[in-house]
């Protein structure tokens, strides 16, 4: 073993092996810094060049890319607080909070140390795959897969908030949305409306970025032409570094959570995310700081997403599974190069296996480093206002989220997501439960249908079911001990407030509109439900009852707290109605011509740039785009009515 | 309007392209392979798998660009064919029974007029049956005599998993088919962890993944959905010899071969899944002569060395098929007797609780 170990080594350090690794990282770095593309958009723009390299070489390549991609994205999260992939929502929340008081460098800096630590947690168990790993992804059967997915909600429920019914309200939204598309009991589309695009159901990049990213970009553009507070510094590492030692056991409890992630096939990065923060969470004794710069979330969300990816490449190789969807993208490039992953990989191939680890062990700590380096120089793109950012950003973001199926579908369904996030974000809902609640709507349905099918109800004393309960169990427990002993009241499990420290603030309108909008939504889908077979109407049911009764307590609560506010967010208004008018002119005219009317207003109006300057950049970012969408071989959307461009 | 005419113009561009020069019509143009799956599926991986041997054998050496439209469980890439695929064979729709299946149940949201296309060329796409260890079935003719309920996995009744649930059918097999999962590779895992006991495989997985479990003596491979011979698909299939087809293993148990309209659903279904499984569809108004300039590709591609020594380590050798009687096949296939479409419509929607 060791020797195969070492040989792969002196393998991947020919000269021209580690500058495609480190190629390869640095596409990986751009993409998972640019919000809403990420590691599948970076293996795919990658994918045709390996066809071009030995195939040690090629594989070394897309390792670059995929196993960066979750410590680059901490940067747009902390410094502009639109995820730079869904997987980081939650250092969007602590790190832009944090950013925010001027504490840039401590967030980035136990962010991407803890990327670090995962993506080395990841290598270590991709390393000690061969003979251990194996065993533990055949252990983990279904039910011991839907225990995961309970045990997620558990701890997402440690989001839920100060305000519990829209907390809870939100969650139950998130679930609904996850419901959307096939079945998996049954063979019903749900709330489909007759679309081929619901098919599938809502892609989870388009939620992330239209529920946390659109809702930003239009803060920002509102801000227009003047800077937020002042400029972010990203100076004196030491305190993150010190921040880091003393959460590394955090770090390391979080990338084990997310190497089981990686395990769990088709479950993304996301879904280990949440789980670490909500444990960040429940582990915290003062939780009064989530929501508002939490170092500690920081420090678990990073730690969980990069050993998913990585982890991902376990059942990838073991068992030609795909952990993950750029680890899908990965198998079809080791198809290519003639490696069939399975049982006999391990024997038949071992340099081929350490080749792996030392890629991602190596972009792990190089990657970490380059990010350190950089940011500075990033931050201080901060001081540029912040209209003239979100140009771009959007424009990136349409382009991310056009990615999923290259269909209009995607872009109105981000508008109409972002729509949402924005309501939800002003009506004091937050969002973080609801995006948690998609990401595991779908996992829990599936596993819990085939479990009860499997076995019927005898899987509930399987010891690997056990165990995992045990991980709720427990701490409920010992809680309530405490509790006791303490005899003090009942602590409120009220933590956190994300939409505060986001800069949301209530508004009452936007509240009346967003309880009257959940219960249209929620007393709809219990009427559409009633058509289901009765397998794929139990999961549903599970979040549209609490959904309705929720949501009209809030519009009644809403109607009584009334005050016409309306006026305050006018100006975000007025934002969010252009871009759905640019949605809706794309669909008709195609995308060359909207797109430049939409810079031109953002920049010459709501950035106020001058008129030369603010042709020549908007004529690069406008070239910029056309550009990225050749490179991503997306043809650009067409218009339907008559198309110009 | 507008498009009427502009089609016609292209026809006519293409077929003064065609007289013009023939050897090389395919110069300086890209052939569009559309998948419409994600990339590192096994749709897409055998796209690129055949898109050197096409760039090397097509008259002209055309770049192949293999596209990916994922979406709607193929049906959104299909569609998006449907509307854009020009008519001069350089537009290809590369595709499985989740395609097909759709199509011939004629479900909501199918805009693709597959019974009207061309067929450029075809690759079969086999599979295998078999049973785990420890239900003492050693043979296709014992899996009656199995000493555990039968549990198969699959994704939806609907769609790739119909030939599966038909062939159940026809051998009138007791199988609890549990249905839901996210994909052959999720199922194969619970197969290994012992959650189900009876599992189809494709070719490739079934080489790779499966041969390794029957050498270690935890797996017994059952039978194989057969390959086509004089329009009946019941001959034994390349991808292991050894094993009969469903055909035979229903006149091994039965005495007779299979007749009704159980057996007719399953021919239809299923040869557009295993036998033509992989099918490169062209618009319908391609001209016969780009379609025999596909044909003649194959034919070289078939006798290229290089291309046998690949496809004998990827599928066993299988070989790719072209010409009118593959076409010819395809179309009937795609077009079932009413009383074949009534039949899978009562099944799938009494026993699968699929609504149309």
């Amino acid at each position: 073993m060791f020797e195969h170990a070492m040989s792969a080594l002196s393998d991947l350090f020919e000269p021209m092996r580690l500058l495609v690794l480190f190629g390869g990282m640095l596409v990986g770095m751009v993409f998972g810094m640019l919000p809403g593309l990420g590691g599948v958009a970076a293996v795919s723009i990658l994918l045709p060049f390996i066809y071009y390299l030995d195939d040690y070489s090629g594989l070394a390549m897309l390792l670059g890319a995929v196993s960066i991609v979750y410590t680059s994205d901490t940067i747009t999260s902390v410094l502009l607080g639109a995820p730079g992939s869904p997987a980081s929502a939650p250092t969007a929340i602590e790190g832009y909070a944090l950013a925010k008081k001027g504490r840039a460098a401590r967030a980035l800096g136990v962010g991407f140390l803890a990327s670090m630590v995962g993506g080395l947690v990841g290598a270590t168990v991709l390393f000690v795959a061969i003979p251990v790993a194996g065993p533990i992804v055949l252990l983990l059967s279904t039910p011991e897969l839907f225990m995961f997915a309970v045990v997620g909600l558990v701890f997402a429920s440690s989001m839920i908030g100060e305000n519990l019914a829209k907390g809870l309200a939100a969650a139950c939204l998130g679930l609904f949305l996850g419901a959307v598309g096939p079945a998996q009991a049954a063979a019903d589309f749900r709330f489909t409306f007759g679309q081929v695009y619901l098919l599938d159901g809502f892609s989870l990049t388009i939620v992330a970025l239209g529920m946390f990213g659109v809702a930003e970009v239009i803060t920002m553009l509102s801000v227009g032409g003047g800077i937020s507070g002042e400029a972010m510094k990203v100076a004196g590492w030491k305190d993150g570094f010190r921040d880091f030692w003393v959460n590394k056991w955090l770090v390391i409890r979080s990338a084990i959570i997310g190497v089981f992630g990686g395990f769990v096939p088709a479950v993304g990065a996301s879904a280990s995310t949440w789980v670490a923060y909500g444990h960040a969470i429940r582990s915290t004794k003062d939780k009064s700081q989530f929501g508002k710069g939490e170092i500690r979330g920081i420090a678990a969300a990073e730690g969980a997403n990069n050993a998913t990816v990585i982890s991902d490449l376990v059942p990838t190789v073991l068992f030609s599974v795909p952990g993950g969807p750029a680890a899908a993208i990965f198998l079809g490039a080791l198809f290519s190069f003639g490696y069939y992953p399975g049982p006999r990989m391990i024997t038949e191939h071992p340099d081929l296996m350490f080749l792996m680890v030392w890629s991602v062990a190596l972009t792990s700590v190089v990657g970490a480093a380059i990010c350190f380096a950089i940011s500075p120089a990033l931050a201080k793109l901060t001081r540029i206002p912040f209209g003239i950012i979100a140009a771009p950003l959007i424009l990136i973001m349409v382009i991310g989220a056009y990615q999923s199926t290259s269909t209009m579908g995607d872009i109105f369904m981000l508008f109409a997501l972002g729509a949402l996030g924005w309501v939800m974000k002003h009506a004091d809902w937050p969002r973080a439960p609801a995006l948690v609640g998609f990401v595991l709507a779908k996992p829990m349905e599936q596993y819990f249908w085939l479990t009860n099918q499997i076995h019927g109800w005898s899987w509930v004393t399987r010891p690997g079911v056990l165990i995992i309960a045990s991980v709720i169990i427990i701490p409920l427990v010992l809680g309530g001990i405490r509790k006791y002993r303490a005899r003090k009241d009942a602590v409120p499990v009220a933590d956190a407030n994300a939409e505060k420290a986001m800069g949301g603030g209530h508004n009452h309108s936007v509240g009346l509109f967003m309880a009257v909008l959940a219960s249209f939504a929620f007393v709809y889908g219990a009427w559409e439900m009633m058509g289901f077979n009765p397998a794929s109407r139990l999961f549903p049911s599970l979040a549209i009852g609490p959904g309705i009764g929720l949501s009209l307590w809030l519009v009644y609560r809403g109607l009584r707290e009334y005050r016409p506010d309306l006026g305050r967010d006018a100006s975000e208004l007025t934002i969010l109605a252009a871009l759905i008018f640019y949605g809706v002119a794309v669909w008709a005219i195609g995308i060359t011509v909207p797109t430049a009317l939409l810079l031109a207003w953002m920049l010459l109006i709501r950035a106020k740039m001058r008129l030369w300057t603010g042709l020549i950049y908007g004529t690069v970012i406008f070239v910029f785009i056309q550009v990225l969408f050749g490179l991503l071989r997306g043809d650009a959307p067409i218009g339907a009515l008559f198309n110009i461009g | 309007m507008k498009y009427m005419t502009s089609c016609a113009v292209m026809a006519l561009l293409a077929a003064a392209n065609v007289a013009q020069a023939q050897d090389g019509y395919f110069a300086g143009k890209t052939v569009d392979v559309v998948v419409p799956f994600g990339q590192g599926g096994a749709t897409y991986v055998s796209a690129k798998f055949l898109e050197p041997f096409f760039e090397k054998h097509l008259p002209g050496n055309p770049e192949v660009s293999v596209i990916d439209r994922p979406g709607g469980g193929s049906i959104l890439g299909a569609n998006w064919f449907q509307q854009n695929a020009k008519d001069d064979g350089t537009t290809l729709l590369f595709t499985t029974s989740s395609t097909t299946t759709p199509f011939v149940l004629g479900q909501n949201g199918v805009e693709y007029k597959l019974s009207d296309y061309r067929v450029a060329y075809s690759h079969p796409f086999s599979s295998v049956a078999y049973v785990s260890s420890d239900i003492s079935v050693n043979s296709a003719a014992e899996i009656k005599n199995a000493n555990e309920q039968l549990r198969y996995g699959g994704i939806s009744a609907a769609a790739s998993d119909l030939p599966s649930l038909l062939s159940f059918e026809v051998l009138d097999l007791d199988v609890n088919s549990i249905l839901g999962f996210n994909g052959r590779g999720p199922v194969r895992l619970a197969f290994e962890q012992g959650e189900l006991n009876l599992d189809y495989q494709f070719t490739p997985v079934y080489l790779t993944q499966v041969v390794p479990s029957v050498e270690a003596g935890s797996a017994v491979p059952l039978w194989t959905g057969g390959s086509m011979e004089g329009g009946v698909l019941k001959a034994r299939d390349s991808i292991a010899p050894e094993l009969p087809s469903v055909y035979e293993v229903y006149e091994d148990m039965n005495g007779t071969p299979p007749s009704g309209v159980e057996w007719d659903a399953f021919q239809a279904i299923a040869s557009i899944t295993y036998a033509y499984g992989l099918t490169a569809y062209a618009h319908p108004d391609t001209p016969q002569e780009v379609l025999d300039l596909y044909a003649a590709a194959v034919e070289a591609i078939n006798a290229d060395p290089e291309f046998q020594k690949a496809s004998q380590e990827v599928t066993n050798g299988a070989r790719l098929n072209a010409g009118p009687e593959t076409e010819q096949a395809i179309k009937a296939a795609l077009s079932p007797s009413q009383e074949v479409k009534d039949y899978l419509h009562t099944l799938l929607t009494e026993k699968f609780g699929v609504r149309f």
